[in-house]
């Protein structure tokens, strides 16, 4: 009697262990929920630039009168990048190691930054 | 020729067609009880796996509607894939639509209509709206709603010179005419308008007040969002008060879809 020859039992075996780990992978896949979009949003929307040229200009006007450009300023901020900018430069009292004293800030309602910087 | 008959190897009784037919029948039997019970589970799977899309790309088109309204592109479009029910555009004409109303005891009344972005599952009677930049949901027909991505209003505390701004932002969904889709299409939004108040005010009490379309009634989304989120307090029910701020600025926001 010829023997039956069940060398290849493994295709079969592979066969369930490919079609259970697809399965399993779509169980994973199907728990992706919207946490990954809004967490990669929020790295994105830093608003790294705004808060450096709103730093730049605050130092680069300095001597300007400061009235006026804290409120062009913060209109401009408000109107384009719908952010709250104030800002105040102070003279350091005598006898300090720095001149002036610099309070920024800015807040455009997920991020806000506070800066004290003395120069 | 005396071992062939041994019990050890006496294979009576062994028949392809029996197994065949045991094999067959187990097949047949299993496909019966997934068909019976099976079926149904995975209907209901398939409704709910739509709404958790239509969830999703509601919250893709709000970030749209965030790139347009607060980041100046002029222009977006994103295509998207809606099963299981129609994605509406209502826009700001329509009647009933829901209102926001913004007083003060100085003469201030501005009443905005923000318009819809709507989809309505018709197999799991679950509504997820995008009203006035926040996406929110309920079911049909009962007066619970939740939001599940919040507007972007603020009120900044600025330590610089102790100030309060309080930024109220006010988007409108519009469209020349009423829009609907189902299947695959493409949404295509445009900026259409910006106007930007600001209103400075020495203890003038501000009052947001928020009127529901009877039909579509999401105001415990909104009272959930003021009172708890933003920390206003509720004076009536729909009214909720501001705390003392230096300053008010409302941003308002009209924004085209042009297609769906």
């Amino acid at each position: 009697m010829a023997r039956l020859n069940d060398d290849a039992q493994w295709i079969v075996l592979m066969g369930f262990i490919v079609s259970f780990s697809l399965f399993f992978l779509a169980i994973v896949v199907n728990q992706s929920t919207v946490v990954g979009q809004t967490t990669a949003e929020g790295v994105l929307e830093f608003p790294k630039n705004d808060i450096r040229s709103v730093r730049e200009e605050v130092i680069a006007c300095s001597d300007a009168d400061m009235d006026k450009v804290l409120k062009d300023m913060a209109s401009i901020a408000m109107d384009r990048k719908n952010a709250v900018v104030s800002f105040r430069i102070t003279q350091a009292p005598q006898g300090l190691p720095f001149n002036k004293t610099f309070e920024i800030h800015y807040n455009n309602g997920v991020t806000a930054y506070n800066e004290t910087a003395t120069y | 020729m005396e071992g062939d008959y041994s019990i050890v190897k006496n294979e009576c009784g062994v028949s392809e067609a029996i197994g065949f037919l045991l094999i067959f029948s187990l097949v047949v039997v299993g496909i019966g009880l997934v068909s019976l019970y099976g079926y149904p589970v995975l209907m209901q799977q398939q409704a709910s796996a739509d709404q958790r899309i239509m969830e999703k790309n509601m919250i893709v088109l709000q970030n749209d509607i965030k790139s347009l309204s607060y980041k100046n592109v002029p222009y977006k479009e994103t295509s998207l894939k809606v099963e299981g029910g129609p994605l509406t555009v209502y826009n700001t004409m329509m009647t009933p639509t829901p209102s926001f109303r913004i007083t003060d005891s100085s003469g201030i009344d501005i009443t905005f209509h923000p318009g819809q972005i709507q989809y309505e599952s018709a197999a799991s009677q679950q509504v997820i709206t995008i009203e006035n930049g926040a996406v929110m949901s309920r079911r049909n027909l009962e007066t619970g709603s939740f939001m599940l991505a919040e507007p972007r209003w603020f009120i900044d505390t600025d330590p610089v010179y102790g100030k309060i701004t309080a930024v109220i932002y006010l988007i409108g969904m519009n469209s020349t005419e009423l829009l609907s889709r189902r299947g695959v299409g493409t949404v295509k939004m445009q900026m259409a308008e910006t106007n930007f108040t600001e209103i400075s005010f020495d203890n003038n009490q501000v009052i947001v007040q928020y009127i529901p379309d009877p039909n579509n009634n999401f105001s415990v989304a909104w009272r959930n969002y003021f009172v708890n989120t933003l920390k206003w307090t509720e004076t009536a029910p729909g009214s909720y008060q501001l705390p003392t701020t230096d300053k008010l600025v409302i941003k308002r926001y009209d924004i085209m879809v042009k297609s769906l």
